[in-house]
C-alpha cells in the first residue's frame, strides 16, 4: 500500500519536473530554430525544425554590426573588473577583520555594509552626472563603478568568512619574520579561495548580464557597446525581422551557455555558498 | 622604510576600497539628497533651492502614484509566487529520484541568462508565437498579444520574471532542505508525526533564514524592476507597466526632470527600507531559537 503510494508520488514528481523542464527549454528551442530558418520557412511554421542548417542569419547579423567588438567589450569589462575585485575586496576585508577593535576599521565595516540598504536607483542619477563631468562615460568608468559596487556585498561576505579562519597560522608566520603582505599573500589569500570563487561567480554573472549601468554609461557611443547594449539597440532596429532578432539573441547567449555547461557545478555551489553565508 | 611600510600595510589595504566607495557611492548619494531639495534640470548652470517642495509634489503626482501602485502590486505577486513555486520545486528536486542532478542543472539554467535577453525572447513569443497557438487552440485571451493589453501586460512581464526568477531561490531552498538533520525527521516519524506535521514543525524552521534572504532579494528585484519592462513594453501600453525603475530613468534621461527623478528614488529607498524592517521583524518570530 505504502509502496504503491510512493510510486504514484514518484511518477507525479517526474511528470511535474519534466513539464517544468519543457517550459524552460521551449523558449530556447524556439530561439535556436527560428535563428536557423529563412523568413519564408518561419512564415510557414514557427515550431517545425529548420529544413537545413541555415546560417545566413548569423552572417547577416555579423555583417550589419561589429559583433566582435561587442563581445570583446563585454569580455574586457567583465575580465578587468573581476581581476580588480579579486584584489580589492579580500584585502580590505582582511584589514577590517584583523582590527575589529580599532575605531577606523569598525567604522569601515558599517560604512560598506550601509550600501546594502541603498537601491541603485538612489545614486543612479547623480553618478551619471558625475561620470559625465569626470569624462568617464567609457569602459574605464564602467569598470570603476562595477568594482565600487562589488565592495558592498563583497566586504560583508568576506569579513564574515574571515572570522572562521583562526589567527594561529598568521601568528606563526609573523614569528618567523614574515611581512604583513607576505603573510596575506601566501597564507590568507589561498585560504580564502572558496569565498573568492563565490565572489567571482556572483560578480561575473552580474557584470556580464548587466544592462542598466551600460545603458547609462555607454549607450551614446556604439564603439563601447556591450553584448547587452547591442541586443537592445539591435532589437529597436530590426524587431520586424525576427529571424535576425532571434539569431542575435542566440549569439548573445552562446558564450554564457558554453561557460554554464562546463562549470555548472561550481556556479551552483558558489552561489549557494554566498547566500547561505550571508 | 621597509618596516614602516610593513607597519601600515593593513591600513594601505583599505585605501583603494575606501577611496572608490567614498567617491563613487557615498558622495553621489549625498549629492542626490542635496539635489532633491533643488529644482535642477541636470544641465542649466542655475538652479534654486526649493526645500521639500519636490517631495510634496511627488506625493500629489498621479503618474507617480499609478507607478507606485503598479510596482507594489507587481512586487507582492512576484514575491508570493517566487516563494511558493521555488519551495515546491525544491521539495521535488530534493526527493530521491533518478536524474536529480540533471533536473537541477536544467532548473538553474535560466539564472545565468541576462534579464534583457530573456525579456526580448519572450517579447517575440508574446508577439508572434502565443497568439498563433491561441488561435489554433481557440483560446481567446491568448489569441492577441498579451503585452498590448493594458490589463494583461503586467501579467506577461510577471510570468517571464517568475520563469527566470525562481532558479536561484530553488537552489537556495534545496540547500536549506539538506541542512535539516535527518535524525530529527526520523525522531518525529517515530513519535508518529504525519508528513504534513513533520514539514510544518521540523522542516520549516530550518527554511526561515533562507526564505528571508529570498524574500529580500525578490523584493529588491521587484521594486527596482527595469530590464524586463525595457525589453517588453517600455512602460506601455499607455503607462500601464511603468515601474518606478522606468519612471526614474525617464525623468532623468528623457524628460530632464533631474531633481524630481532623484526625489522619487529617495521615496523608493524609504519604501524599501520600511518593508525590509517589517519583514525582518515578522520573520524573527519564526526563527529557530
Amino acid at each position: 500500500m505504502m509502496n504503491l503510494r510512493s510510486q504514484v508520488g514518484n511518477i507525479a514528481t517526474y511528470f511535474i519536473l519534466a513539464f517544468g523542464a519543457i517550459l524552460i527549454f521551449f523558449p530556447l528551442y524556439l530561439t535556436v530554430i527560428v535563428a536557423m530558418k529563412t523568413p519564408a520557412e518561419s512564415a510557414q511554421s514557427f515550431f517545425a525544425l529548420p529544413s537545413s542548417f541555415y546560417l545566413e542569419n548569423f552572417k547577416e547579423v555579423i555583417n550589419r554590426v561589429n559583433f566582435g567588438t561587442y563581445v570583446m567589450n563585454s569580455v574586457i569589462i567583465t575580465g578587468i573588473s573581476l581581476i580588480l575585485i579579486t584584489y580589492f575586496v579580500p584585502m580590505v576585508s582582511y584589514s577590517i577583520s584583523r582590527n575589529s577593535d580599532k575605531k577606523y576599521y569598525k567604522f569601515l565595516l558599517i560604512y560598506f555594509t550601509l550600501g546594502i540598504f541603498i537601491p541603485f536607483q538612489v545614486i543612479m542619477i547623480p553618478v551619471a552626472k558625475m561620470m559625465t563631468q569626470f569624462h568617464l562615460l567609457n569602459i574605464t568608468g564602467l569598470i570603476i563603478l562595477y568594482v565600487t559596487f562589488s565592495l558592498i556585498q563583497g566586504v560583508f561576505l568576506f569579513v564574515g568568512y574571515l572570522r572562521t579562519i583562526p589567527y594561529e597560522l598568521e601568528e606563526a608566520a609573523y614569528m618567523d619574520g614574515s611581512t604583513v603582505w607576505g603573510t596575506y599573500n601566501k597564507i590568507i589569500f589561498p585560504l580564502l579561495r572558496p569565498m573568492t570563487a563565490t565572489l567571482l561567480i556572483m560578480n561575473a554573472l552580474w557584470i556580464w548580464n548587466d544592462f542598466l549601468l551600460p545603458l547609462i554609461m555607454l549607450n551614446k557611443s556604439p564603439k563601447f557597446w556591450t553584448l547587452q547594449l547591442f541586443q537592445y539597440n539591435f532589437k529597436s532596429q530590426y524587431s520586424f525581422d525576427y529571424n535576425l532578432a532571434f539569431a542575435s539573441f542566440l549569439m548573445s547567449m552562446v558564450p554564457i551557455m558554453i561557460v554554464y555547461i562546463f562549470t555548472q557545478r561550481h556556479i551552483i555551489a558558489g552561489l549557494t555558498n554566498g547566500a547561505v553565508k550571508s | 622604510m621597509k618596516t614602516l611600510l610593513n607597519k601600515h600595510t593593513l591600513f594601505l589595504f583599505t585605501v583603494p576600497a575606501f577611496v572608490l566607495y567614498t567617491i563613487f557611492f557615498i558622495s553621489p548619494m549625498f549629492n542626490g539628497l542635496y539635489y532633491s531639495l533643488t529644482d535642477w534640470d541636470g544641465f542649466s548652470k542655475d538652479y534654486d533651492f526649493v526645500g521639500l517642495s519636490n517631495f510634496i509634489e511627488v506625493m500629489k503626482d498621479e503618474q507617480i502614484r499609478n507607478s507606485l501602485t503598479f510596482t507594489t502590486r507587481y512586487t507582492v505577486l512576484l514575491v508570493f509566487f517566487t516563494v511558493i513555486i521555488s519551495l515546491f520545486l525544491a521539495l521535488l528536486l530534493n526527493s530521491k529520484i533518478r536524474l536529480r542532478t540533471f533536473f537541477r542543472s536544467v532548473y538553474f539554467f535560466p539564472a545565468v541568462l541576462s534579464l534583457l535577453t530573456v525579456g526580448l525572447i519572450f517579447n517575440q513569443i508574446f508577439y508572434q508565437v502565443l497568439p498563433f497557438m491561441g488561435k489554433g487552440l481557440n483560446i481567446e485571451f491568448l489569441s492577441v498579444n498579451i503585452l498590448a493589453s493594458p490589463t494583461l501586460a503586467q501579467f506577461g512581464i510577471l510570468s517571464v520574471n517568475i520563469w527566470q526568477g525562481v532558479s536561484i531561490p530553488t537552489i537556495l531552498f534545496i540547500a536549506a532542505l539538506q541542512s535539516v538533520p535527518a535524525e530529527l525527521i526520523e525522531a518525529a516519524k517515530i513519535d508518529g508525526a504525519t508528513a504534513v506535521q513533520r514539514f510544518r514543525n521540523v522542516v520549516i524552521p530550518y527554511l526561515i533564514p533562507v526564505m528571508n534572504i529570498i524574500i529580500i532579494i525578490t523584493l529588491k528585484n521587484g521594486l527596482t524592476l527595469f530590464d524586463y519592462v525595457k525589453a517588453m513594453t517600455d512602460g506601455g501600453p499607455g503607462r500601464a507597466t511603468e515601474s518606478i525603475g522606468i519612471l526614474i530613468y525617464n525623468y532623468a534621461f528623457e524628460e530632464l526632470k533631474f531633481s524630481y527623478g532623484i526625489t522619487v528614488s529617495i521615496v523608493l529607498f524609504f519604501i524599501m527600507g520600511g518593508i525590509s524592517i517589517i519583514q525582518l521583524k515578522w520573520s524573527s518570530k519564526f526563527e529557530v531559537k
